[in-house]
């Protein structure tokens, strides 16, 4: 336990939050996406991963940083609207499993298509430019990049929270959410509410990816991780609830990035220790609902 | 069931196939009797076999009782490894290896299933997801696995007494010996469902909130379901190791896990026979597709997807469909 | 607690977050008796049944049965207990047979984690067969429950309630959905079946339950407003000047 100072134990706070602040994109998309659709998105951690590959492709051909930050999340965004409306949408009727099933199989078909298209072996993805180097954050120095994927989490997550209490299209998401029946009795386009909302979740996921990219390069396989910490984020913050995916995907990434430090092989395994503490003590998360889902 | 289709002439396909369904685990054995002269070779007859078990057990928790879980691969993980790790570290019997090995599997499947039965049912499938992954991670770390390069040397060449030559080296021996325990495995899962329980896990499927007003205790019954799953999945597992000699770490993936899924949709979900159609289909279009192209997970996906929207019972199960069966 | 009574709620209050659903609601039910509990919109009978049949606990306020304090209970003891419940939205089996609905509730005494005896050996055919001539479907039982009529259905929904063979029987608005005639067969088998054991009814249709009630308890507004025979009720001002206020 020597060599643990406090500056180290800010650093790696810092560099959980980084951490967090990915986790925290994705599980706000799912949650979205659940909490209007009750649809589990299996297919989530492929567009994440499609987010990726699609700025590193227009990277290549453009490489301005900022151009492919906006260009990703719509890009994502218009695909996942596609796949909602041609794949899912039939299915919603059927069951809770249905759709859940057919997001699985799309992600294995996404995964091909790109092992297909840019090979199986992945690329490395560097920082751009203006944001390499590091910056003092008081407890030392801190890598750059990584504030800047701290902020744009933030302001994607102030972004959404004025759209969703501000606007009327936000009104008719969180009304939705309570209660879907009620929102298709008003007579409103249910479908393009839908749509929208699938779009996204998907594209948050999307430019999380691409946010990634420079942390951890790309490779058609970095989705099926990333899910499955989603999903960990999602049952402890609870389904359905953003404040929940926010303070859950904080949490989770700052005790895997401290349990580096201290249990350096249960670092992996803290978030799952943390979900099963959850599915003891509170089952619905900790923001969560009790009694939704009966 | 409905057995008026038994009455008709025996030589319509309906009543075949009705005569089928209700000897089901006879008709079973006898087709995997013969089966693997009908596969290109005794190996490939092996592996299936080894699937449909594993999604034999699957089905019986997805098919029967309606509890999707994806985190089915640490049971046939933690199977593979117990028998793999007694058999070739410990040098111990297979008759007191398997049998451990779906010990254990089950005893993983009671943990697990206590904390995902916990939770409503579409927290079900992410928490088993995550659980099975967390097992994924524990059995990587564990010295005796073998790590990523998984286990290897697990070499079981002779069966029984030394005077009956009863060598494991021939791929035909090989498969009667796995035929044993699969046919153990359908009879015991045929008689489950027969069962009053069985009743009960069906009825679940119907409707939860019912079964619980009938005063059944929902939770209860759902754990055991799991845990019975789980045991026969280890089967599967144990099976597996022995069969190819080795246990690799990706079978305690989240792919394999979604593979039993595939498997058991494209078979029929909630039929009998479902399980073994789909692990016939799922390896032989692998193989065949596989010739052809390297992108045969391509296809498989997309046919996945098109049996999700738009023959969502399975080969197995629109065929019974069609003949009237229930 | 005085034979007669077989249930007893003392101050039971149900609030959801700031909502005050049920407040200090005390009744007591006579033993083999149909009482019937009627309101306006809003009144709170569906929250009263539900926590009456285990769905949600009280918030405060005990639950009474024969003499035993039921407030926490569980749902599936409920059934252990002798309550059973027909819910408002049909709940059946829907793939099931109307005799395999029956059958399933009829296991319930049985072993119930018996994985290895044969259901079928089992002899549950002959009095689910019973259970479905009481409710007038005996002659539909190898149909499917989702290919029954409405009405149909309804009378299966009680069946299964009564598999368990319970001393109270609880139904949440039996007649919701029905034709007039549907509805007058409903109120006869409600009538038989109180004969034999204890009913408590929610309803909507006031006139309907007057006819056939011991007798009726009122709510408003979550709270008791009245409790008497058919004839007391309808002399009751205050209730007249509720149900006047609302139509």
């Amino acid at each position: 336990m020597d060599g643990i100072t406090f500056e180290l134990l800010g650093l790696q706070l810092f560099t959980g939050l980084a951490l967090g602040a990915i986790y925290v994109l994705l599980a706000v998309g799912l949650s979205l996406i659940f909490g209007m659709l009750t649809v589990v998105n299996f297919a989530h951690g492929a567009f994440f991963m499609v987010g990726a590959y699609a700025g590193f492709s227009v990277y290549r051909v453009l490489p301005n940083f900022w151009v492919c930050l906006v260009f990703v999340p719509l890009a994502t965004g218009t695909l996942g609207m596609l796949a909602e409306r041609v794949l899912v949408r039939p299915l919603y009727g059927r069951g809770l499993d249905y759709p859940l099933l057919l997001t699985f199989g799309l992600a294995y078909v996404m995964v091909e298509l790109v092992r297909i298209g840019f090979g199986k072996q992945g690329f490395p993805f560097d920082t751009p430019a203006l944001l390499q180097g590091s910056a003092d954050i008081g407890v030392g120095q801190f890598p750059l990049y990584r504030l800047f994927v701290i902020g744009v989490t933030a302001l994607v997550l102030g972004g959404l929270w004025f759209f969703i209490e501000k606007t009327s299209f936000g009104l008719i998401v969180r009304a939705g959410a309570r209660d879907p029946h009620i929102v298709r009795i008003l007579g409103i386009d249910v479908g393009r509410v839908w749509l929208l909302v699938f779009g996204l979740g998907t594209g948050i996921a999307g430019l999380g990816g691409f946010l990634a990219a420079p942390m951890q390069g790309i490779s058609p396989e970095m989705g099926a991780p990333v899910l499955i910490v989603a999903f960990v984020v999602t049952v402890v913050g609870g389904m359905g609830s953003l404040v929940g995916a926010v303070a859950a995907g904080l949490l989770v990434g700052v005790v895997e990035s401290l349990a580096v430090l201290f249990f350096p092989e249960a670092a992996k395994v803290s978030m799952f220790v943390i979900m099963a503490l959850v599915l003891l003590v509170r089952p619905q998360g900790l923001f969560g609902r009790a009694g939704l889902m009966n | 069931m409905n057995t008026s289709v038994l009455a008709m002439p025996a030589r319509h396909p309906a009543a075949i196939i009705a005569l089928l369904a209700h000897h089901r685990v006879l008709a079973t054995i006898g087709v995997l009797l013969v089966f693997p002269w009908l596969m290109p070779n005794p190996s490939v007859a092996s592996t299936i076999l080894i699937y449909a078990v594993f999604a034999l057990g699957f089905n019986f928790l997805f098919g029967y009782m309606g509890m999707l879980s994806f985190g089915h691969a640490a049971f046939l993980g933690v199977g593979g490894y117990t028998a793999g790790i007694l058999i070739a570290h410990f040098q111990l019997r297979w008759w007191l290896a398997i049998p451990a090995a779906v010990v254990l599997a089950a005893l993983v499947a009671l943990a697990i299933g206590v904390l995902a039965i916990r939770t409503r049912g579409i927290y079900f499938a992410m928490v088993t997801l995550a659980l099975s992954q967390c097992v994924y991670f524990a059995v990587y770390q564990l010295p005796l696995s073998g790590g990523e390069n998984g286990l290897r040397g697990v070499n079981l060449d002779q069966v029984g007494p030394a005077a009956l030559h009863i060598s494991l080296l021939d791929p035909h021996t090989k498969y009667y010996f796995f035929l044993c325990f699969a046919a153990l495995a359908f009879g015991l899962v045929s008689r489950f469902l027969a069962s009053p329980f069985g009743g009960v896990v069906e009825a679940v499927r119907e409707n939860e909130s019912r079964v619980r007003a009938c005063g059944f205790d929902v939770e209860r019954t759902k754990l055991l379901a799991f845990v019975l799953s789980g045991a026969i999945c280890g089967l599967a597992g144990a099976l597996s190791a022995i069969h190819l000699s080795s246990v690799a770490i990706e079978s305690l993936n989240y792919e394999t896990s979604g593979l039993v899924v595939m498997i058991c949709l494209l078979g029929g979900m909630g039929t009998f026979f479902g399980p073994f159609v789909g692990a016939l289909l799922f390896l032989l279009v692998q193989d065949l597709f596989s010739l052809w192209t390297e992108h045969w997970q391509l296809y498989v996906g997309v046919v996945f997807m098109g049996f999700v929207l738009f023959f969502p019972k399975g080969v197995w199960g629109t065929l019974l469909e069609k003949c009237n069966v229930q | 607690m005085s034979n007669d009574i077989i249930l007893r709620t003392e101050a039971l209050t149900r609030r959801f977050g700031p909502f005050l659903a049920l407040n200090d609601v005390s009744i007591d039910f006579e033993r083999g008796k149909l009482t019937s509990i009627i309101g306006p919109n809003g009144a709170g009978k569906s929250t009263f049944f539900n926590v009456l049949s285990g769905s949600f606990p009280p918030s405060s306020g005990k639950v009474i049965f024969r003499g035993k304090d039921i407030s926490g209970a569980r749902s599936h003891e409920f059934a252990h207990l002798g309550i059973a419940k027909s819910f408002q939205i049909t709940n059946v089996f829907p793939q099931f047979s109307a005799l395999e609905n029956v059958r399933v509730p009829l296991q319930a005494p049985l072993a119930r984690f018996d994985i290895w005896s044969r259901r079928s050996a089992l002899d549950l055919d002959a009095k689910a067969q019973a259970l479905l001539a009481l409710v007038g479907l005996a002659a539909h039982s190898a149909r499917r429950a989702c290919e029954l009529a409405h009405g149909q259905q309804r009378a299966l929904e009680i069946a299964i309630a009564l598999a368990t063979d319970p001393q109270l029987l609880l139904m949440d608005e039996p007649t919701a959905g029905m034709s007039p005639e549907e509805t007058r067969s409903m109120m006869d088998l409600i009538v038989r079946l109180a004969s034999e054991r204890t009913v408590i009814l929610v309803e909507h249709k006031m006139k309907m339950v007057m006819g056939i009630s011991d007798h009726i308890v009122v709510l408003h507004h979550g709270e008791l407003l009245a409790v008497g025979t058919p004839d007391q009720i309808r002399a009751n001002d205050l209730v007249k000047r509720v149900y006047l206020g609302h139509h």
